[in-house]
């Protein structure tokens, strides 16, 4: 164990299970303010959304191949929002991790951050077998010239939100609607590598445990009304 | 030029290279306070936030929207006011 020999800072872990994206952002943004705030320590949200496309501040129109009817008729959404990147596609079968994070408690490094979260991201990998990797200038983890994971960061008053996507089994259809990132690049998911369906509740976990020792965190879980609790009194 | 405007430089983010600015969210010839969310600048798939780092009158944007700036570089000028 890493960082457990170090003084770990309390952190949050806060499972939503499966929620609408414009739902969760709202939960963001309150979090992101108390974070700020010092009201809460650092936090991470896991998340499984139903169907959404949402674009980034690079975002661009022509990188959305669906049509509106396409869309509706599909049930998914669509949101302009203020992270970094340009268009994304999250929906069933992909974990979506939001670490609200105080960078000043971690060397005020934005690059040293999404780092991070590729490399946890890539250890969680190689234990279920598959090599992942990094690539300079294309932020993401890529398995061969595939991406299996997403990242696009939001950074105000050096507290972070937003955060990364790893398919675990999403649909390919869905992925297709999209040019991720504006790049002819295909995605893959952990299910297609390993020609089995692997839970994403255990994919979560590791992961978990990845970033924890990666970011110094003593995760605690937390619950909805734990967290927001204090805002209310 | 005032001679006491502050320049508003672009903070050490780690190793990035190739910082945009995407949007002023206050436009020159305003008042901002100390601390207050001036600017978005786009890396790396993140997006930053500029702080102020004075309350005053934002004089000149010297970065505009689009424009690539270099760690440390100028992004805008402020009079502190008081």
């Amino acid at each position: 164990m890493a960082g457990s020999s170090r003084a770990d800072r309390r952190a949050l872990h806060l499972s939503l299970g499966r929620a609408d994206y414009g739902w969760t952002l709202d939960l963001q943004r309150t979090l992101h303010g108390r974070r700020k705030a010092g009201a809460t320590p650092d936090v991470v949200i896991t998340v499984e959304h139903n169907p959404v496309i949402t674009f980034g501040r690079s975002g661009s129109s022509e990188h959305l191949l669906a049509s509106p009817s396409e869309l509706r008729r599909e049930g998914i959404e669509v949101f302009d929002v203020e992270r970094g990147g340009d268009v994304t596609y999250h929906g069933p079968g992909q974990l979506v991790v939001y670490p609200i994070v105080d960078l000043r408690e971690h060397g005020r490094d934005v690059k040293g951050f999404v780092r991070g979260l590729e490399e946890a991201t890539i250890e969680t990998l190689t234990d279920l077998g598959i090599d992942a990797e990094r690539r300079d200038g294309y932020p993401g983890v890529w398995v061969s010239n595939r991406k299996i994971a997403a990242i696009g960061v939001y950074v105000s008053g050096w507290v972070t939100r937003h955060g990364m996507a790893l398919n675990v089994a999403v649909n390919p259809a869905h992925f297709a609607m999209i040019r991720p990132c504006g790049l002819p690049v295909e995605t893959v998911s952990i299910s297609d590598l390993l020609g089995r369906t692997v839970l994403l509740d255990r994919v979560r976990d590791v992961l978990l445990e990845r970033l924890a020792e990666r970011f110094d965190w003593e995760l605690e879980p937390t619950s909805l009304a734990e967290i927001l609790g204090g805002a209310r009194g | 030029m005032e001679k006491n405007a502050i320049d508003i430089l672009l903070p050490d983010l780690g190793e990035v290279e190739g910082v945009r600015v995407v949007q002023w969210l206050r436009a020159a010839g305003e008042t901002v306070a100390e601390d207050e969310d001036l600017l978005e600048v786009e890396t790396e798939k993140t997006t930053f936030v500029v702080p102020a780092p004075a309350g005053g009158c934002l004089i000149e944007i010297v970065a505009a929207e689009g424009a690539t700036v270099e760690r440390g570089g100028v992004l805008g000028r402020i009079e502190p006011s008081g």
